[in-house]
């Protein structure tokens, strides 16, 4: 590898995310439009200058060359939380809370590298000291689910 | 004067009533066990708390001085692990661990811890007592802004976003610009249009700024965590001789110093307290170079970082009270918690809201002697706080980052919007993309297109008439300062930067 870095280094992805993101308001922006022109500004015009301005800083990432991308130590660990996350955002209102939350903690704590029978008691200690505290303590609303809880 | 001291008192009327002490109590608390914690910042506390305060309705007030507490607690927290395990638990506490650490190493550990703790009370509290005498002054002058000096303004305080801090200017603009428009999606206040929502109804009230800030500072700080190999440090504590009365009185005109740099770097937007911690360290360490014993365990070495961090802290503050425009990340947040509460922080605020700008001044007050006296004694027991291991601890973050949306909201998609945010501030920080403007342009971006949109109806849509008056310019040719010197090295040509 050359002291530059790679010629398809991650700050030029981005770059070119950038672009692509800034190109993708100034065509979304295009199709505002209002019956009657209340004040000069109208709904497009600022989001379209700071696209403009997004699309620029973009365009200057591509000329600096950058540092390779970063990959993970552990490379599945990041996908799998967000597969338990998801999982939870989805689960949550159907299982009611402390299953959802039981769940959600088993899952981390196994993720961060507790054995078994420590991430079980951690699952189930978070879920529910949380409860504890949300709907006991601070009366705040929680998805009920099949438990009644 | 005497205006301020009555103001103040009526402050303290507020700040002193048994919900709001108790609060203060605990922000400190947890504000210091934050700070200790590797990886979770008080951004990161504070966008946690946000959703729970609404949720529980607490009043404004009570709210900005429980999320204040955390914010200003972390200050202290943050050097604990700098000087026992040369680790700094917040990015402006590592140069705490150059002559902390040392010093913990030569069995004076207890003394470094003392120093410190005193030394963030002096900083802070000193800034308070500046803060409670400049805010009001500061907010008269800006009432007579008008709607275009505001542009140029704002303008001025994110162009700085790419000039301080360390990352590269274009990516620090790039993710101010993401904030705008993500702050410009749902109905257009102006104008009653429908923007950037994709058709979809969830979105039509805009992106909600709980929803925003446990993304990309909780959900996505463990997604970084999680990637990396497992690593488990015992702490362990200095003993040896305490600090002496000597030591202390030989460490003042430092402190006294590092206060001044500390709260004029953090009054300038833009730039925040990891930014003041290392000039003050630089500044004292060049004063005494002739002695040579910075490096190696130096007093004052500690003394100085500590106070110009919890210095800048509270100077943050100052133009989010009475500009409402935030100097950092962390008073963006609070500035959205403001703003979530209805309340518009600026020139007003002193008039219009004196219970929550004044209750929040003296709470500070307050706050800072609570936070002494817990931390002098208790700074073992926040040490043992990091053997906590991570399979505890970070289940129990996520859960509450979740429960804490979904109580404001009562929503999956919002849930699922915090997962897209959190999977957004782990790419950014993996490309060394800085997530607080980001924060900054959410909370500015409306206000930014508002007075845009009032300057040029006031000028009937003529752009010339922005630049009229002699603050206008005056900002404007500061920002075209701010944006060009980051780039002055891509203008000149390169000189090898790999060593």
């Amino acid at each position: 590898m050359s002291p530059e870095g790679p010629r398809l280094s991650a700050d030029r992805l981005l770059g070119v995310a950038l672009i692509v993101i800034a190109g993708l308001t100034l065509w979304s922006a295009q199709s505002l439009v209002v019956a009657f022109a209340a004040d000069p500004l109208g709904p497009k015009g600022f989001p379209s200058a700071v696209a403009t301005i997004l699309a620029v800083c973009g365009a200057l990432l591509l000329f600096g060359r950058g540092l390779p991308f970063a990959w993970p130590e552990r490379r599945a660990a990041p996908f799998l939380l967000l597969v338990v996350m998801a999982a939870y955002a989805l689960l949550l209102e159907p299982l009611g809370f402390l299953l959802a939350t039981a769940g959600l903690a088993l899952g981390v704590a196994l993720l961060f590298g507790a054995r078994l029978w420590m991430a079980l008691l951690t699952s189930a200690a978070t879920s529910a000291a949380l409860w504890a505290l949300f709907d006991k303590l601070l009366d705040l609303p929680l998805p009920k689910g099949i438990l009644g809880a | 004067m005497m205006e301020t001291f009555s103001a103040l008192g009526g402050g303290f009327t507020v700040a002193l009533t048994p919900m709001n002490l108790a609060l203060a109590f605990l922000g400190c608390i947890i504000g210091t066990a934050i700070g200790v914690l590797p990886g979770i910042g008080p951004l990161n506390a504070i966008a946690l708390l946000l959703p729970f305060c609404l949720a529980l309705r607490l009043p404004p007030e009570s709210a900005l001085i429980l999320l204040a507490a955390v914010y200003y607690g972390s200050g202290y927290g943050g050097r604990i692990t700098a000087i026992l395990l040369n680790m700094p638990g917040e990015p402006s506490a590592v140069l705490t661990t150059l002559d902390g650490h040392p010093l913990a190493k030569q069995g004076r550990g207890s003394a470094a811890l003392a120093i410190s703790g005193i030394g963030s009370f002096v900083g802070a509290t000193l800034s308070v007592i500046l803060m409670s005498f400049l805010s009001v002054p500061l907010a008269r002058i800006a009432v007579s802004f008008s709607p275009a000096d505001y542009v140029a303004l704002i303008a001025f305080a994110l162009s700085l976003l790419g000039a301080v801090g360390g990352a590269s200017a274009p990516k620090a603009w790039a993710a101010g610009c993401l904030g705008i428009l993500l702050a410009l999606v749902g109905v257009d206040s102006g104008t009653g249009v429908e923007r950037f929502t994709a058709g979809s109804i969830e979105l039509l009230g805009g992106i909600d700024f709980t929803v925003l800030a446990v993304g990309l500072f909780a959900i996505g700080e463990i997604l970084l965590l999680i990637e990396t190999k497992l690593r488990t440090e015992a702490a362990k504590l200095g003993k040896g001789q305490r600090l002496t009365f000597r030591e202390l009185v030989f460490c003042l005109p430092a402190m006294l110093r590092a206060t001044g740099i500390g709260f004029v770097i953090g009054v300038l937007p833009g730039a925040g307290a990891s930014v003041a911690s290392a000039l003050s360290y630089t500044a004292e360490k060049r004063l005494h170079e002739s002695e040579g014993t910075f490096g190696k365990g130096d007093l004052r070495g500690v003394a100085s970082p500590e106070t110009a961090d919890n210095a800048a802290q509270i100077g943050n503050l100052v133009p989010m009270l009475s500009l409402g425009i935030p100097g950092s990340g962390t008073t963006a947040v609070l500035l959205g918690a403001l703003l979530m509460y209805n309340i518009t922080p600026g020139p007003l605020l002193f008039t219009q809201r004196p219970d929550v700008a004044w209750g929040l001044i003296a709470s500070m007050y307050i706050g800072n002697a609570m936070l002494l006296l817990l931390n002098l004694p208790l700074v073992g027991i926040f040490a043992r706080l990091l053997t906590v291991p991570a399979w505890v601890l970070y289940p129990g973050v996520l859960a509450l980052s979740f429960a804490g949306v979904y109580a404001v909201s009562n929503s999956a998609f919002d849930l699922l919007m915090a997962i897209g945010f959190g999977v957004m501030g782990w790419l950014f920080r993996k490309l060394d993309v800085p997530l607080v403007p980001i924060v900054l342009g959410f909370v500015l971006g409306r206000m930014l297109e508002d007075n845009l949109r009032r300057a040029l109806s006031l000028s009937d849509g003529n752009v010339a008439e922005l630049l009229v008056s002699p603050v206008s310019i005056a900002l404007w040719v500061m920002t075209l300062v701010a944006v060009l010197w980051p780039l002055r090295a891509r203008l000149v040509p390169r000189r090898a930067v790999a060593s």
